[in-house]
């Protein structure tokens, strides 16, 4: 995808696309690539970049993470979370937690946090091996889907109508 | 009477890595490395088309996410007989040495500076004097007094918020930090400059990949099309952008990376004996600069060293049945023909077999099979890959490149070559490879810029892209020299599927297992008689398996299922 300075949203999904639910951020992020109607709002398969994502974290104000977070609520739970600092971030996040916890924490070191709304998605099994969903997970995509646009077009309107529209690709 | 520890995870992107180590008067007298998660991306391959193996195998990792995915493109290439054009290999090289240089950075600041440089400890730094040493040792223009002042408020500022963030848990004070305060502010100082300086190379890896992180690849050359004044291509402009990143990356490599490697070097030297270990080391080769075929050709050069003798270099035949095969006596897992044989790859299994305590358990039953990682041997021996291995063989056979930086280090260091089989060795040696790296990164990106003038624009060599013209049954190998060491791809195409894929990736060569002769891996053996201060803050064993730049973030954290910080070891009872 090509990034523009004047692109201020980012929807960025995060997970292992190997391991099956873990791998749900990924999955929504492509789904909403091919379908993103909002202009304005850039849409990242973040994959288990790690590090590599940093410089990425940095040139957006606002970002919508999506992830899979491994907790007490039934699996296809959807929660909105607004961390603000790095411990902030769900108790025992999916297997690339760490990597994601120290990019928030070397953000937050640089004071270049971003405004993050954080979706998890609660799961049941990190060892599950393979490139498709649960059907528990499966079940609820068009939910979560839809609470992610809601919340894109909620953030992009009105106040980012006033964005510059020079682009600059990288 | 010796006590158990455990420090787990040290590791985390690639399978959790789990270390539990057997201490008798302050030395590790017996080691145990185990992978704790199962990675069956084998299984998830069979069936499909090869031409896409490389976007599943990509997504393994997280650090490594392009060294995949190239050793896959390789190994399909390999089978099918497909010889890229000239601008796809070098393309591919300089996003090689991207991926290296980001790599090593990133491990030495990020992931390993903090088991020598004590954080807390640079807040006493005078910055006077820590401007005047810096300005000794390099001449990296972000070095006065009043820059090392600001850094301190910052991470004052940073420590008294009480969101410690990455530098939570640390042991700092511990007596092995050896540092002057100075020397230490200077390492905080560079690893914030770091943190800037590594989001800005990796944009080479979405000029030529389309997209970073996990780029794409293409089986048969690269998926990104040359046009000088072409809006949406390869143009002049990201090209001339690739180059400024390149020579910036040179500069920061050898003004910063380096002055500080050997700053810090100079008061570990004691870890010049520590942590040596197998003394056997093995090198696939890579970065070709006259295609894949002419091995002759290849920046890394190909070898193996057994027993530390420099003077006698192997050659190295992945091909051949009886070179590299992965035995499972030690392993969570079991082959048709039971647990004493050794297979070669294109014959490999992975079905797995799990025999271990239930989760949560205090310690693994390491007599019987304990970890998810096979362990592979290179004709019996059991192996060390990565930086060190790489700069020895380079060094070994005379390669006058690979002599000039090491012959300049230990000189610098007053240190002889025997202090390179060590964990100071191996942190110095992902140093002194970056500095050819550096160079070498440049002298692709002339070549690329050299084979575009003279009228060359082939990026993709695409007669094979037709199943149809493939053969029935295709056996390949691909393989490269990632970050952390040897890495290569096994593949078994029938009838245009892939009927066996099987990966032996550098930390299993290295975090594997013992054999079923007993033979320890390469943690495991360079465990073996570190000294270990504090058992409550085995400090030592991080320095010595993080040395190894075991894949990811073994920073300084460990939480436990609810999330919350806990110690990073738990001693589990004398016996």
């Amino acid at each position: 995808m090509n990034r523009t300075s004047s692109n201020r949203i980012l929807i960025l999904g995060i997970g292992n696309y190997l391991m099956g639910d873990e791998g749900v951020g990924v999955h929504a992020a492509r789904r909403l690539e091919a379908q993103n109607r909002f202009p304005g709002v850039e849409v990242l398969d973040g994959g288990t970049g790690g590090f590599h994502l940093l410089g990425c974290l940095e040139e957006y104000e606002t970002i919508i993470l999506v992830d899979a977070t491994l907790d007490r609520h039934p699996p296809g739970t959807i929660r909105l979370i607004r961390p603000r600092f790095a411990q902030d971030f769900p108790k025992a996040m999916s297997t690339h937690d760490i990597g994601l916890k120290d990019m928030m924490g070397a953000l937050q070191l640089l004071g270049k946090m971003p405004d993050i709304h954080l979706f998890v998605v609660s799961i049941e099994n990190i060892q599950l091996q393979g490139v498709s969903l649960s059907p528990e997970i499966e079940r609820v995509m068009p939910q979560l889907l839809e609470k992610i646009e809601h919340l894109a077009s909620s953030l992009t309107s009105p106040a980012a109508q006033r964005m510059p529209q020079d682009l600059n690709p990288v | 009477m010796s006590t158990r520890i455990v420090v787990d995870p040290i590791t985390r992107i690639e399978g959790h890595l789990r270390i539990e180590a057997d201490i008798e008067n302050g030395k590790i007298k017996d080691a145990f490395s185990s992978g704790t998660m199962v990675r069956l991306l084998e299984e998830i391959l069979k069936g499909r088309d090869p031409k896409d193996a490389w976007a599943f195998v990509g997504r393994v990792c997280g650090v490594c996410t392009s060294v995949h995915s190239l050793t896959s493109v390789r190994a399909v290439e390999d089978a099918l007989d497909i010889v890229v054009p000239p601008n796809a290999e070098m393309v591919r090289n300089i996003m090689f040495c991207t991926q290296y240089m980001h790599d090593h950075v990133v491990h030495f600041y990020h992931l390993h500076a903090m088991d020598w440089v004590d954080v807390v400890n640079a807040l006493k730094a005078d910055p006077k004097k820590t401007s005047e040493l810096a300005q000794s040792i390099s001449h990296w223009p972000k070095s006065s007094p009043g820059y090392f002042s600001d850094i301190q408020t910052r991470i004052k500022k940073f420590v008294e918020s009480g969101q410690l963030g990455i530098f939570a848990n640390g042991y700092w004070g511990h007596p092995a930090y050896k540092l002057p305060p100075e020397v230490n502010l200077i390492g905080l100082a560079h690893y914030l400059e770091a943190l800037e300086w590594q989001k800005e190379i990796v944009k080479i890896h979405a000029i030529f990949g389309g997209k970073n992180p996990h780029p794409n690849y293409l089986v048969g050359g690269m998926a990104c099309a040359i046009g000088i004044d072409d809006v949406s291509g390869i143009n002049a402009e990201r090209l001339a952008l690739v180059g400024q990143l390149l020579q910036d990356a040179k500069e920061f490599v050898e003004q910063v990376y380096v002055p500080d490697l050997m700053a810090i070097a100079s008061f570990y030297k004691d870890w010049g004996a520590i942590g040596g270990g197998l003394g056997n080391y093995l090198v696939y080769g890579d970065l070709p600069t006259n295609g894949f075929r002419d091995m002759a050709s290849f920046k890394f050069p190909a070898g193996a060293i057994l027993n530390k003798d420099l003077g006698n270099i192997q050659e190295v035949d992945l091909r051949k049945d009886e070179e590299v095969q992965e035995f499972v006596t030690n392993s969570w897992y079991e082959y048709r023909e039971g647990k004493t044989v050794g297979l070669h790859p294109w014959k490999g299994e992975s079905k797995v077999n799990y025999n271990g305590p239930k989760p949560p358990f205090e310690h693994l039953d390491t007599a019987k099979e304990y970890s998810y990682l096979k362990t592979p041997r290179w004709n019996g021996h059991a192996m060390e890959v990565g930086p060190l291995a790489r700069v020895l063989v380079g060094y070994a056979r005379g390669r006058e490149d690979f002599k000039a930086v090491v012959d300049k280090a230990l000189t610098d260091l007053k240190v002889p070559v025997t202090a390179l089989f060590s964990t100071l060795g191996r942190t110095a040696a992902r140093g002194l490879e970056s500095v050819l790296i550096a160079q070498w990164g440049l002298e692709f990106f002339d070549q690329l810029i050299s084979n575009i003038k003279n009228g060359d624009t082939r990026m993709a060599e695409m007669s094979k892209f037709d199943p149809a013209t493939w053969p029935a049954q295709a056996l390949g190998v691909g393989y490269s020299e990632a970050p952390r060491g040897a890495l290569a791809h096994w593949i078994n195409i029938e009838d245009q599927k892939i009927a066996n894929y099987q990966l032996v990736v550098p930390t299993t060569w290295n975090a594997s297992p013992r054999d079923g002769k007993g033979q320890l891996s390469a943690y495991e053996s360079a465990l073996l008689n570190t000294p270990v201060a504090d058992e409550k803050q085995p400090l030592e064993i991080l320095r010595t398996v993080h040395s190894f730049d075991p894949c990811m973030a073994c920073s300084v954290h460990l939480y436990d299922e609810e999330g919350k910080h806990i110690s990073r070891i738990s001693v589990v009872g004398g016996e």
